[in-house]
């Protein structure tokens, strides 16, 4: 790992020289409420002391709509058309460490047989600029489920703010090694007296211990904990859209005319009823509790068992969207709390 | 250009042709458009495809026809939902897509030298009669086989002109029923539900495998027969169905507990059924 100081000016001077070379450039948008592009000539915004943007920056490596290919039907025959323009360079800057570790959890589910190149063409051209976290609210709860809001997994390059403005910048990975160097005039070497950083909040407290609520998911799948929960439950899925690891999705085909189209990959949600609904009319998660239990015990229990990792980052987002005030932190704590 | 390896792009079959089996259960018969293709095919009896309507999407289901007859593949469908209605209005000579095989496969290996009983009900028959082709085509590897279907009624009997064939082969018992009040005038097979036909006529469970597939309330009234006459969970196999979309464990729909239905099964024996969350 090495270590240089970017100022605020040169992080705006790299973007434009990024644009100039080709590369999409992505950061916080000013209301927060998401990562947009940055256009040429704008700043990049860095909000170590923000609330966490409303969507997580997921959609930079798996896209909301990805299309797989183009379909140009004529009277009995059919053409497939690879998709053009997949995994342009890109670099996103300022996302929080629960937004980081995203990609390494998705790229098992992506990758442990069947490999999925959309997902990964589009990691390996990404870099990702992460920031420390100085945000605390009641949502958060990253040191739960094995996170900090000081680490640099799944960082490239590791941000952090200074007291004089600058950001101490750490390479993380080969490929953000590479990238500074490849820019090396716009960071600075350390020197002594800027390097103070600018103290942080103390971490969120622990909330629940996963190991032990996995154990209680083990034995629990038929337990009438689960019972109440759909009946708040909207099954609105808001949640899994804001989640940086939710990844269920579905395969449509769009047509465009009547001889042309796309088949796409969607995003969709395991709260919504059609998700698991047979052809028949068979559904095997019926009610609204059997699909959230579904989604607890996906990222508690069923990821763990098969990825050795816990699908979630603890970024709170999906309770502080949640229109009924559902949380998933409290949900799990419950759960924690039961023996 | 894409320079990735897509795995969700199909290769593109040819309806050579199509088999009405009753007035809403079909059979195609795929061809692949590339010759290499299909020279290469190869899957095991069980084992699952998509299939693609361009323009409309993809669906699963089995591949009914054995991998002991490659030179076409064929699968049977009911016009159910979006894509499979829209399978219904196809005509010989049309393009579809195929992704596959995915999924695990019937334990043939271990199911040869002993006694094998097959037991389907309505379009529950098509993974299974992959099985049952396959076997016949091995017979001599094989002890007893017995083979017992059931529909609701006659005209919902899917694959009729080869249970007459099944009938006729002198190495082969094959009972088939139809539910009571399904039977018309001119039947002659069993009227009866299949688990009370099953234990009529199935052999007992010692050194037998049981293939099973068919409505839910039929595997769950079959099981305790099968239980009774002394079948191991081990030696009673099912294939389970649940909605899929990718059939390469990543969608995340077709799960049971921590069980990817199409990479983890669509096969599963009782021993493992009995793990799995009521959740399918």
């Amino acid at each position: 790992m090495n270590e240089y100081i970017i100022t605020s000016t040169n992080i705006n001077q790299l973007a434009g020289e990024l644009l100039n070379e080709g590369y999409n450039v992505v950061a916080e948008a000013e209301d927060g409420t998401a990562f947009i592009a940055v256009a040429a000539g704008s700043n990049v915004i860095l909000n170590p002391f923000g609330k966490p943007t409303n969507l997580s920056p997921k959609q930079y490596i798996f896209p909301k709509t990805e299309t797989l290919f183009y379909y140009k039907k004529s009277q009995t025959d059919v053409e497939i058309i690879d998709p053009t323009g997949l995994g342009h360079k890109t670099v996103i800057f300022g996302t929080k460490p629960c937004d980081s570790a995203a990609n390494k959890i998705l790229a098992k589910v992506f990758n442990w047989d069947y490999k999925d190149e959309f997902f990964n063409k589009r990691v390996e051209n990404t870099v990702v600029i992460g920031l420390k976290c100085g945000y605390r609210d009641a949502q958060c709860f990253c040191t739960s489920v094995g996170l900090s809001p000081e680490s640099g997994e799944g960082s490239d390059v590791f941000l952090t703010p200074l007291e004089n403005g600058d950001y101490l910048a750490q390479t993380i990975t080969e490929k953000g090694a590479k990238f500074v160097e490849e820019h090396k005039k716009m960071f600075d070497a350390i020197s002594a007296d800027k390097n103070k950083p600018v103290p942080m909040p103390e971490a969120p407290a622990k909330k629940f211990d996963a190991a032990k609520v996995k154990v209680w998911l083990d034995s629990n799948f038929e337990n009438e904990f689960w019972d109440g929960l759909g009946d708040l439950c909207l099954g609105c899925a808001q949640c899994a859209y804001v989640c940086p690891t939710c990844h269920c999705f579905d395969i449509v085909d769009e047509n465009f005319d009547y001889t042309s189209g796309r088949r796409v990959k969607n995003w969709d949600c395991c709260q919504f009823t059609m998700f698991t609904k047979h052809a028949s009319g068979h559904n095997p998660r019926s009610v609204q509790s059997d699909r959230f239990r579904q989604r607890v015990n996906h990222k508690f229990k069923y990821y763990p068992d098969r990825f050795d990792m816990i699908l979630c980052t603890g970024c709170g987002r999906c309770s502080r969207g949640c229109g009924v005030g559902m949380d998933i932190s409290e949900i799990v704590q419950a759960i924690d709390n039961l023996k | 250009m894409l320079t990735i390896e897509n795995i969700y792009k199909p290769d593109l079959v040819e309806i050579i042709d199509i088999i009405q089996e009753t007035p809403d259960i079909q059979t195609f018969k795929l061809k692949f458009k590339d010759p290499e293709v299909q020279k290469n095919y190869s899957f095991k009896a069980g084992q699952f495809a998509e299939y693609s309507v361009f323009g409309e999407g993809e669906c699963t289901f089995c591949i009914a026809s054995p991998p002991t007859r490659m030179e076409f593949l064929e699968c049977s469908f009911k016009a159910a939902g979006k894509v499979t209605k829209a399978m219904s209005r196809m005509n010989v000579g049309d393009t579809m897509g195929l992704r596959g095989p995915y999924g695990n496969w019937f334990p043939i290996e271990q199911m040869k030298g002993k006694n094998v009983v097959f037991i389907a009900g309505g379009i529950g028959l098509a993974p299974v009669r992959c099985i049952i082709k396959n076997v016949l085509d091995l017979r001599s590897e094989f002890k007893d086989v017995t083979i017992v279907y059931g529909a609701r009624s006659v005209n919902d009997l899917v694959y009729k002109y080869e249970l007459e064939e099944w009938k006729n082969m002198p190495d082969v018992k094959t009972v088939v029923t139809v539910d009571p009040g399904g039977e018309t005038p001119e039947w002659t097979g069993e009227v009866g539900f299949v688990p009370t036909i099953v234990e009529k006529v199935a052999p007992s469970g010692e050194d037998t495998v049981a293939i099973i597939c068919g409505p839910p309330i039929m595997i769950k009234y079959t099981f305790p027969v099968l239980e009774k006459l002394g079948f191991k969970d081990d030696n009673i196999i099912t294939t389970l169905e649940n909605r899929m979309k990718c059939g390469l464990g990543k969608c995340g729909r077709c799960n049971v507990g921590n069980i990817y239905v199409c990479k983890d099964g669509p096969v599963f024996n009782l021993t493992q059924m009995k793990t799995l969350p009521d959740e399918y």
